[in-house]
């Protein structure tokens, strides 16, 4: 803009030192943390580095339980998502139905209600349904959390698709199922990856449902965190954890460029 | 992080493949049967179950006891106080915090811009536990803060660890990537030429900003207030984790109400209570993203 381009651009400068001290900082101390045997005040550096605390954490069989539990919800949450997620987002795509409308839109409701009022209500009627303390009932709940991207994000992916193509294949003898192999899935795919990926690292870290539906029976990643800050067990315990729990995390930013670099990622929250 | 926000919507889809009803229908039909038994009906169950209550004879009938409860107790009353305090003040931090990154981030050209907008983005790759565990580590009692503090010769915090201000903090960081993307995305429908003209006519910064962009992003700026009020008015992570014990937030509160003193009327009619404050706030984000995406 105008000749400040020209100059040093002093507010950016200004952002960029305040954000990384605010958002950079805090997740470097806890690195450092992670990586410390003896720290105490007032030193401004760790007395002593060392990986004892990661023999330690690693040998606590809580901690395998619950990783094993996290990535076996996630799993079977994500699994269970695209195989109901993805035949529909086809249909809303390509396909004209009674209620369509309103029904893409349906998977909103969701997010028009304070998310953990929700969960309450949805627990008293799973407290009917025994499913309070069970795998399952923490499953369904996650399942519903992903619907709305789940579904919204590969109905954007199979319209991005080049129809002409579809068709030309169709015309020259494709199956059906041919053409959805060959043409729609390589060019949608990329994009309903990064859906699934979401979903994944989503359910891996949710901690709400996790807590009230599945805790003390279903312990999560997440949910044995909470207890380790509020048991003030040992520091490096929980730095440990969050260096270890963050690498899906990483994983999801380096994919998820993609989705949210397409412009109609905040337009979609109405913006 | 926060997870299950709504992302990406999709522009509605323009149909041309006609008269294949029933085949659309049955392939989207266990997500909205999903929706329907695990979102609407436990609304409609959660609004019936506390106005459809047993007397003391043990015949059932309609009474509002476990509302004149709630709004009579004075423990509750004072966990909603808290939860509108901590709601209004993270909403209002929100916006002074990611409008000038918003519009920083419309108007700037160069390197710096991507680093800040990375910056600004990157919490959403956080979950909410690391960032209580890293603001414990930096914010808290001897914690990174004061051991510079006492570095530099200067006395400690007052640490906002276990103070309603914990969950403030918190909730203000963890909601910057969104509100800052919905401020930006706002800002895109302000043209350059009106900003422009604007200068021409000798209009200064200020100007242009009360004049010509605010009422641009007006509608913006509700969702973005909209979007974080549903998030943080029943939060429960970062009020249970950083927050004071009592009085608490409505999330922790709901928490400790259904499963600590199994109490499931109590903690519904919680719930019912939250939902009604947010419902403005819910149906005005329905409304938006549903104008915007309408064929």
């Amino acid at each position: 803009m105008r000749t400040l381009s020209n100059r040093i651009d002093f507010p950016g400068v200004g952002f960029a030192v305040v954000l990384t001290l605010a958002i950079v900082f805090p997740l470097l101390v806890v690195g450092t943390w992670a990586f410390t045997e003896v720290w105490r005040f007032p030193s401004i550096v760790p007395q002593q580095f060392g990986l004892r605390f990661w023999n330690q954490t690693l040998a606590r069989a809580d901690v395998w339980e619950a990783l094993w539990t996290s990535i076996r919800l996630a799993t079977m949450v994500t699994f269970l998502s695209a195989l109901i997620c993805l035949p529909a987002a086809y249909a809303f795509a390509r396909l004209d139905f009674p209620g369509r409308n309103i029904l893409f839109f349906s998977f909103l409701a969701g997010h028009a209600f304070p998310k953990f009022g929700l969960l309450v209500a949805i627990a008293a009627i799973f407290l009917q349904l025994n499913l309070i303390g069970t795998f399952w009932g923490v499953v369904l709940i996650q399942l519903v959390g992903t619907l709305l991207f789940m579904i919204w994000i590969p109905v954007a992916a199979f319209q991005a698709v080049d129809r002409r193509m579809e068709e030309a294949a169709r015309d020259v003898g494709a199956s059906p199922f041919r053409v959805f192999w060959s043409i729609t899935l390589p060019q949608a795919g990329p994009t309903i990856a990064a859906a699934v990926l979401l979903s994944f690292v989503g359910t891996f870290y949710e901690t709400e449902g996790a807590w009230l539906i599945g805790a003390p029976a279903v312990r999560t990643m997440p949910v044995l965190m909470i207890s380790f800050i509020n048991n003030q067990m040992v520091v490096q315990y929980g730095a440990v954890l969050s260096v270890l729990l963050w690498v899906p995390s990483f994983l999801a930013l380096l994919f998820a460029r993609r989705v949210i670099s397409s412009g109609s990622f905040a337009r979609g929250f109405g913006g | 992080m926060t997870t299950g926000a709504p992302a990406l919507p999709a522009p509605m889809p323009d149909v041309n493949v006609k008269g294949r009803g029933p085949m659309g229908l049955l392939l989207v039909a266990v997500p909205v049967f999903l929706v329907i038994w695990m979102v609407i009906w436990p609304i409609i169950s959660a609004v019936v179950r506390t106005v459809w209550l047993e007397d003391e004879t043990g015949a059932y009938g309609i009474s509002l006891r476990s509302y004149a409860f709630f709004f009579s107790d004075r423990y509750s009353l004072d966990n909603l106080s808290l939860t509108l305090w901590t709601t209004g003040v993270t909403a209002a931090l929100l916006l002074v915090v990611c409008l000038p990154i918003a519009l920083y981030l419309r108007f700037a050209r160069g390197p710096l811009p991507a680093y800040v907008q990375g910056l600004a983005i990157f919490p959403m790759f956080v979950p909410s536990i690391i960032l209580s565990y890293a603001f414990i580590r930096v914010l808290g009692p001897n914690g990174m803060v004061d051991l510079i503090l006492n570095a530099v010769g200067l006395p400690k915090i007052k640490s906002p660890y276990l103070t309603p201000w914990g969950p403030v903090i918190g909730l203000v960081w963890d909601n910057i990537p969104l509100t800052v993307l919905i401020l930006l995305a706002g800002l895109g429908a302000v043209s350059n030429q009106s900003i422009e003209a604007a200068r021409d006519v000798g209009a200064g910064p200020l100007r242009v900003f009360w004049h010509i962009i605010l009422p641009r992003i007006g509608n913006s700026i509700l969702v973005a207030i909209s979007f974080a009020v549903l998030g943080i008015f029943s939060a429960f992570t970062l009020p249970y984790v950083l927050g004071p014990a009592a009085p608490e937030m409505m999330g922790p509160f709901m928490q400790r109400t259904f499963r600590d003193l199994y109490d499931p009327l109590n903690a519904i009619t919680q719930a019912v209570v939250a939902f009604g404050f947010c419902l403005v706030f819910g149906l005005f984000y329905v409304r938006s993203v549903a104008k915007n995406r309408a064929p």
